[in-house]
């Protein structure tokens, strides 16, 4: 068991004035489940990248399989049997998973022709050896998003891979999928003598699956333990480096009228299909209303057409019982709304500009920071993103900074600093803590309770039901477009809740 | 984490990198041809800034570099490409030229600002239509717009060829302006006159409209991320087909100033590219108006010295076009040079660790 299979000695990686990996030493040995943890930006994917060839580090020493590496290369890892499943999964869609998995390293007949017949079969037999079963026919645009996980595995290990290194590998997945893909990694380790290497920021899986786990903080290895002397408490202290309370969030039962109201919605997709069939319901004041469901079944557009984003075929949207159909996002949000939209980077800010312009967004017209609402009042507009820096805990030198170069946490909180201090009635929020940090997380939930108690009608889309569970205060369930099941929170268990999401209805 | 002034600071340093590599490059090819590059900096050092007169005849030369930049400047800055100066530059310059030999009775002052008013309305209209194609149908403005320069030059050119032909001989050219409205010269014999003055008035309002008023943020966030400008209530299609029209307008000016400062009518070919110099300009300094000002000085001191430096020397005038081009490679490969300054940077934190 102790063999050691990956080395890493004095690991040193420099950016630009940062400093992503610390002098780090890590070893992982053959037969293992390694689970690295660490916040975002902690240099976990550093390290991996390093690891896998994606960087050559700037100080320190990478030994795989008792050989030292010397060239930085993917290539030279995946001869090393070195496989990377990426969080955001490579593959074609219009290709079959056959010909995604040999892409690459194509079986070829005559030298010439792809031979997609030996592929097939070769997928099958790899599918049966390992018991990842797929059907190599199939097109990954009509595989679910576990089956595409499954594809992944599947590609390194036809690439003759025995050590896998899985970024977030349960981020997109239910939690039946996450128990299907758990029970495949023991078995490859247990049956296939494989070695697998997780980073994850979800302590209960790694609490379920690793034998061993390192944790990271700001770059360097601040500790690495058995599992089993572990708990999730201990683990967390360690990521963030203080105490971490995820106290118990009381439900409100005090709810004031009907804020939003959504009558028989329909909204295409950007292909043109369905992706909202006809769903209606109503959110109160004082009220959290999450919507659970697997990313891709509806939410983003249900959220963009609220928004005024994206245009509704059919249906009624109310706004504080004024009809808000396909008005403009402007109009929209005149009527007393404001949005933190899921992908922060291309929707919620502009990376170019500094955190300063970035807050000031909605607020360029107005008296307190335009003259007439046309000259720019520079030093008011400083001071009022100086204090939301602060109050919103934004790490960072200087409100010049451009918004580009924060962490993913820090800019969230830049924009959910924004969006809160419309001091609106209703908020739309989508995704608030994706790729953010445990400590990051906690201040967020903060925010979003405390503006629930100040009487907000606030509507929650997140793709972690851990999020939906402890925010809502009324749940429903999204597959397909269709609701599948409404529920008060703390009614139904988040087994059951899984059981709505793949499209059961109760 | 990098302040702005920093990058700023950054920028600048790659830009005279990039130029004084071009110089180099330059004082190369010289050398090549049995010249001394020393002699020949000098004499287009002093061609450009060597006298009264020359100095002037340079400054001159900023006047349509400098509208055509921030022409380009407000519509790249807003996510919208005007390619199109040089048609707004025609048709604002023929506009005003219609003034000026028509209503030949007004009064000095109203019949300028008239002519003015008429090739920024001309100017400004012209770019407002690709403008609405690419806002409401998606049609890339890039090709209209340089569709529309084809247009515009032939249109104008058949114009002053047939209908608007001067009375007297074929030049290719309309009849004078009234003589009133002709702007003063500055300095005897040069072609340096007060549109000057007027150019530099717009070139602090267009700077006062892009960094200091909220419509400048605006114009800047839609060509950040126009999703973004969206979401957050932005009318993005307003604003850039505003772009668009201030664009067109400031064109239409540098064609109307060429008119009254230098021609005293509309030529058939009254702008050889002068708009698209000054695209060149506005994109080695990534549309900063205060870097357009000075750039435009810069691109001016080449164009007057490489005269003197071909008379003086025989390096042939052409070699300023080379070194010219070579900026804007270098400029092209700007982060190129980031990258190695950064590494170099990097390497030195190594060696002292």
């Amino acid at each position: 068991m102790s063999e050691e299979i990956i080395k890493l000695i004095g690991i040193t990686k420099r950016f630009p004035g940062v400093l992503a990996n610390d002098n780090v030493t890590l070893d992982v040995r053959k037969g293992e489940i390694y689970a690295l943890v660490g916040e975002n930006g902690a240099g976990k994917s550093t390290l991996m990248k390093t690891m896998y060839g994606l960087h050559q580090p700037t100080e320190g020493e990478v030994w795989i399989k008792g050989k030292k590496i010397e060239d930085f290369s993917p290539s030279t890892a995946i001869k090393n049997g070195i496989g990377m499943v990426h969080q955001h999964f490579m593959l074609l869609p219009s290709f079959t998973i056959a010909e995604n998995i040999v892409l690459g390293k194509e079986l070829r007949k005559n030298k010439v022709f792809l031979d997609k017949d030996e592929a097939n079969k070769k997928v099958i037999s790899l599918s049966k050896e390992y018991g990842l079963e797929v059907d190599p026919k199939l097109k990954i645009e009509d595989a679910s998003v576990g089956l595409q996980q499954r594809v992944e595995i599947l590609k390194a290990l036809y690439k003759g891979a025995d050590i896998l290194i899985l970024d977030e590998p349960t981020a997109v997945l239910t939690p039946q999928e996450t128990k299907e893909l758990f029970a495949v990694i023991k078995k490859l380790v247990k049956e296939k003598d494989m070695t697998v290497i997780i980073i994850t920021h979800k302590l209960n899986e790694v609490i379920e699956i690793s034998d061993r786990v390192g944790v990271m903080r700001a770059g360097k290895l601040i500790g690495v333990e058995n599992t089993k002397d572990v708990t999730e408490k201990i683990l967390a202290e360690m990521m963030v480096g203080r105490e971490v309370l995820f106290e118990h969030i009381d439900k409100n039962d005090a709810y004031g009228d009907i804020l939003v109201q959504v009558d028989n919605l329909w909204v295409k997709d950007n292909r043109g299909f369905d992706a909202i069939k006809g769903i209606s319901f109503g959110v109160r004041a004082g009220e959290i209303l999450g919507i659970a469901g697997i990313e891709g079944n509806g939410q983003s557009e249900l959220i963009e057409a609220l928004t005024g984003i994206r245009k509704a075929e059919k249906g009624k949207v109310y706004i504080k019982n004024k009809e808000a159909t396909n008005l403009s996002p402007k109009k929209i949000r005149e009527m007393g709304t404001s949005h933190i939209p899921e992908d922060r980077l291309t929707t919620g800010m502009s990376k170019d500009s500094s955190i300063e312009d970035n807050i000031l967004m909605g607020k360029q017209h107005s008296e307190e920071f335009a003259t007439k609402g046309i000259q720019l009042k520079r030093k008011s507009i400083k001071k009022y993103a100086k204090d939301l820096i602060e109050k919103f805990d934004v790490r960072t030198a200087s409100e010049e900074v451009k918004m580009g170069s924060l962490s993913g946490g820090n800019m969230q909180k830049v924009i959910i600093a924004r969006e809160f201090s419309f001091d609106t009635p209703i908020l739309f929020i989508s995704q608030p803590t994706r790729g953010v940090d445990i400590g990051a997380i906690e201040f967020i939930h903060e925010q979003i309770v405390k503006k629930r108690n100040e009487g907000c009608a606030i509507v929650l889309v997140s793709a972690e039901l851990d999020e939906i569970f402890r925010l809502s205060d009324r749940i429903i369930c999204l597959y397909e477009g269709n609701i599948t099941g409404k529920f008060i929170n703390g009614e139904i268990s988040k087994l059951d809740i899984g059981y709505y999401m793949t499209g059961n209805r109760n | 984490m990098r302040g702005k002034f920093n990058e700023q600071l950054e920028y600048l340093g790659s830009l005279f990198l990039a130029i004084f590599l071009a110089l180099v490059l330059g004082a190369g090819i010289m050398i090549l041809n049995g010249k001394n590059p020393v002699q020949g900096y000098m004499a287009l050092v002093s061609g450009a800034l060597g006298s009264k007169y020359l100095l002037a005849t340079t400054l001159a030369k900023t006047v349509p570099l400098i509208l055509t930049g921030l022409a380009t400047a407000i519509s790249f800055k807003s996510g919208i490409f005007n390619i199109g100066g040089e048609g707004q530059l025609y048709l604002g310059a023929f506009a005003a030229a219609y003034v000026g030999f028509t209503f030949t009775e007004l009064p000095v002052v109203v019949g300028i600002v008239l002519a003015v008013i008429a090739a920024m309305v001309v100017g400004g209209l012209y770019a407002f239509i690709p403008g609405l194609l690419k806002v409401y149908y998606n049609i890339d403005e890039v090709i209209t717009t340089i569709m529309f320069n084809s247009i515009a030059i032939m249109f104008t050119g058949y114009l002053v060829n047939y209908p608007f032909q001067a009375s007297q001989g074929k030049m290719g050219g309309t009849d004078m302006i009234a003589e009133g409205f002709k702007f003063p010269k500055l300095v005897a014999m040069s072609k340096l006159n007060t549109s000057i003055f007027y150019t530099m008035i717009i070139a602090v309002l267009i700077y006062y409209l892009m960094k200091k008023t909220s419509y400048g943020y605006n114009f800047k966030i839609v060509g950040e991320n126009s999703i973004f400008s969206r979401y957050a209530g932005i009318n993005n299609k307003k604003y850039m087909i505003w772009a668009m029209i201030i664009s067109g307008a400031l064109c239409g000016i540098a064609g109307a100033f060429e008119v009254y400062g230098t021609h005293y009518r509309f030529l058939q070919n009254i702008s050889k590219g002068l708009a698209f110099d000054g695209m060149l300009v506005s994109l080695i300094v990534k549309n900063n108006p205060v870097g357009i000002v000075l750039m435009s000085l810069f691109f001016a001191i080449l164009k007057t010295g490489s005269n003197a430096m071909e008379l003086n020397t025989g390096v042939p005038s052409e070699l300023i076009l080379v070194i010219q081009s070579v900026i804007i490679l270098f400029i092209a490969g700007e982060s190129g040079f980031k990258e190695i300054l950064k590494r170099r940077q990097l390497n030195k934190a190594r060696t002292v660790k």
